[in-house]
């Protein structure tokens, strides 16, 4: 039987995560993601799991890459300065393809900026943050319903395809309180094994090797240095560079119609908003006042890999717009995507834009 | 046993040389193909553990192979066994 | 029971030390007193973090993790807890230990997770070409140091004991028995056992400092290693220690609580 509850989003993440099996939490606090961190305190240790308290994010995400690598369903959840600590391991987790799953709950920055206030400036630090060229997986939830799945689903995505996954959320929908749904339980998804005989980074078609845990026998050697199938460093071959960093960019980019998550709202529009997160809320919020055909919505749930074919199904648009809580970073994505103008509509200092700023830039544009 | 030095993992370190109590390393004079020049064995034979590990069925002394920090170092076993003749000097 | 050789990745030897380097010297300690426990290759897992020390996993035959720079502690409190089946040994490096990853290590020690740390101080940074390291003795040339190095150097033993770990030693790679028992006693002790070993690194410390040769950094550590009861005897008697001696041997052995001993 699933239970109804009144919930924050936070603890809704938390819940997610423990119904998609985390047993390994890696914790340093920051506001606004204290709530994830505190929950599974709570409920790790009596779901057979570790809950550790770190020295700082660097350690907690170090800690999370381990447990990984222990074959545990492992994450740690952060903010913005949190997440800039953790850029240089994130990238480790790349290299090395490891499954683990990063619960962003974005606030305003740049540095320390606003603690107790929402942004989405980070989204295209989970893409690029880190040095070198990789590809991650970012999934961005607007409701405490969707905190929950998401979680659950960033789960699964991760142990795929052997990439950290990010939910990229906010501190409105991660201290907002809302009902929501709770199942008995969550589809998974299992890493992918690593066959008998095969080598550890060894990839078929699909560009995912299969996953040995420690402990198993198998003998894994995992470097963040450039290596071989055999996990063994080769740093000066050109070719296996090449080869290495073009497998992990494609595993991720060349899956993104199978991974695609998105709602579209009248899509014969031409003026059509394109949202991600807690935007999404006030263009529906516009969208239900105006009854009007003419306006279109796109709402993105996985942002990376980025959905370009998502951006066709308006065949009709003669503008995009698209309301951010930042100076615009995913609307240059999707401007490199189209013809049509794309307007950005920024909004920064933590409050969401109103159903009236966004209705005066739209009659602004038609 | 045989005291046997890996010409394909020795660097020419010769820190065997350094340690060995009964002087049997000795620095080489020749380089070999990978222009290494490996120490060379004077009367390996008297090596206590050549003579007594089978003995004891333990490593005695040891301590070239566990100071070379090239895991070049190993006993071999003989086939068939050859009698030495052991001079111990005093 | 498997034998120290059993141990290593024959097909990656020999390895990129350089002649006379003293990591060597401490894998086979290491893997000497590891194989004398009797334990698995399929249960035992090695964490290193970035530097000469760190890529020593790389030559071991078993799952292996060589991570970022500092933080093969927190990688390694991750795998512990998370499988405490596992036996987790972390190899690291004087750069890699005290510098970056000093945080790390100092927590890792106070949380006194059961895992063993063998440090490999070259006193050094080796592997980008000799720059000074937090362990760089005061007055010793290296190529961040041209006049002498002006910092007092830290001391990584003292360290641990101060922050908690349950077993403390130090010893050098000159020392192999005593350094392959003090691996040995850190391995069968629960909690976190750090084994700082001195090593010679000729290439970029030595050629630096008038110890050219090995044979001339090896006798500086014979003759500078200065026995922890010895050491404790004159001071009671009011003795001065001679400049620039270090201690050796075991500084403590205790049983604070310790996380995530095997159930």
């Amino acid at each position: 039987m699933s239970r109804i509850e009144f919930m924050q989003g936070n603890t809704a993440s938390a819940e997610g995560a423990l119904a998609a099996g985390c047993r390994f939490f890696g914790c340093y606090p920051i506001t606004p993601s204290t709530e994830i961190a505190e929950h599974m305190a709570r409920k790790l240790p009596k779901a057979g799991g570790t809950f550790i308290p770190m020295e700082d994010e660097i350690g907690s995400i170090a800690s999370v890459i381990g447990a990984a690598w222990t074959g545990a369903r492992a994450m740690t959840a952060t903010s913005g300065p949190g997440f800039s600590l953790m850029m240089e391991n994130l990238g480790y987790a790349v290299m090395t393809e490891t499954p683990l799953v990063v619960v962003n709950i974005q606030r305003g920055g740049p540095s320390t900026g606003q603690p107790t206030r929402a942004a989405q400036g980070d989204m295209m630090q989970c893409r690029f943050g880190s040095h070198g060229d990789m590809a991650t997986i970012a999934i961005t939830p607007n409701s405490v319903q969707e905190m929950f799945d998401l979680t659950a689903k960033a789960f699964n995505l991760a142990d795929r395809y052997r990439v950290p996954t990010f939910v990229m959320s906010d501190e409105i929908i991660g201290h907002m309180r809302e009902r929501i749904v709770i199942p008995d339980s969550v589809e998974t998804v299992s890493r992918p094994p690593l066959a008998e005989g095969e080598l550890p980074f060894a990839a078929g078609d699909d560009g995912i090797p299969g996953f040995a845990p420690f402990g198993t026998g198998r003998h894994v050697h995992v470097t963040g240095l450039t290596h071989d199938e055999r996990g063994y460093p080769d740093t000066t071959d050109a070719e296996a560079h090449d080869a290495l960093v073009r497998r992990l960019y494609r595993k991720v980019e060349s899956a993104r119609r199978e991974m695609a998550d998105y709602e579209v709202t009248n899509p014969d529009a031409e003026s059509v908003f394109v949202t991600y997160g807690p935007p999404s809320r006030t263009v529906q919020q516009l969208l239900h006042d105006r009854q009007d055909e003419g306006v279109g919505h796109l709402r993105l749930r996985v942002v990376w890999p980025f959905p370009e074919f998502a951006l066709q199904e308006f065949a009709d648009a003669k503008v995009f717009l698209m309301p951010e809580l930042n100076m615009g970073q995913m609307a240059r994505e999707v401007e490199r995507h189209v013809d049509q103008p794309v307007i950005p509509i920024p909004k920064l200092g933590g409050e969401l834009h109103t159903p009236a700023e966004l209705a005066s830039v739209l009659e602004a544009h038609r | 046993m045989k005291l046997v030095i890996d010409e394909s993992r020795c660097k020419g370190c010769n820190l065997c040389v350094l340690v060995c109590p009964y002087t049997i390393f000795q620095e080489g004079t020749k380089p070999n193909r990978r222009g290494i020049v490996v120490p060379v064995l004077d009367r390996p034979e008297r090596c206590t553990n050549c003579r007594l590990q089978a003995l004891y069925g333990r490593t005695l002394c040891g301590v070239c192979q566990m100071i070379c920090p090239d895991q070049a170092i190993h006993w071999k076993e003989e086939e068939p066994y050859e009698a030495h003749r052991v001079e111990v000097e005093y | 029971m498997t034998s120290a050789r059993d141990w290593l990745r024959t097909d990656r030897l020999p390895h990129i030390y350089c002649t006379g380097c003293g990591n060597g010297t401490v894998i086979n300690c290491t893997l000497a007193a590891i194989s004398g426990m009797g334990w698995e290759r399929d249960e035992t897992v090695f964490v290193s973090g970035i530097g000469c020390s760190s890529r020593a996993p790389g030559y071991i035959q078993t799952d292996s993790l060589h991570t970022t720079h500092g933080r093969a502690l927190a990688f390694a409190t991750g795998v512990k807890l998370a499988k405490p089946d596992l036996n987790v040994v972390v190899f690291t490096g004087d750069g890699d230990l005290a510098a970056i990853g000093g945080n790390h290590f100092i927590h890792a020690c106070r949380r006194n997770v059961d895992m063993t740390v063998v440090c490999m101080n070259n006193q050094i940074y080796g592997m980008t070409g000799g720059q000074g390291s937090p362990t760089t003795p005061m007055g010793a040339q290296s190529t961040t140091t041209p006049y002498g190095s002006a910092e007092a150097a830290f001391d990584l033993a003292e360290l641990a004991v101060a922050a908690g770990a349950n077993y403390v030693a130090r010893w050098t790679a000159y020392h192999v028995k005593e350094l392959t028992k003090a691996i040995a006693t850190g391995l069968q002790t629960p909690g976190l056992s750090f084994i700082e070993v001195m090593t010679q690194c000729p290439t970029n410390y030595g050629r630096r400092n008038k110890q050219r040769r090995v044979s001339d950094m090896i006798e500086h550590m014979r003759t500078h290693a200065l026995l922890i009861e010895k050491k404790r005897r004159l001071e009671s008697e009011g003795t001065p220690i001679p400049e620039g001696m270090f201690t050796v041997g075991e500084l403590v052995r205790r049983a604070r609580p310790a996380m995530g001993v095997r159930r």
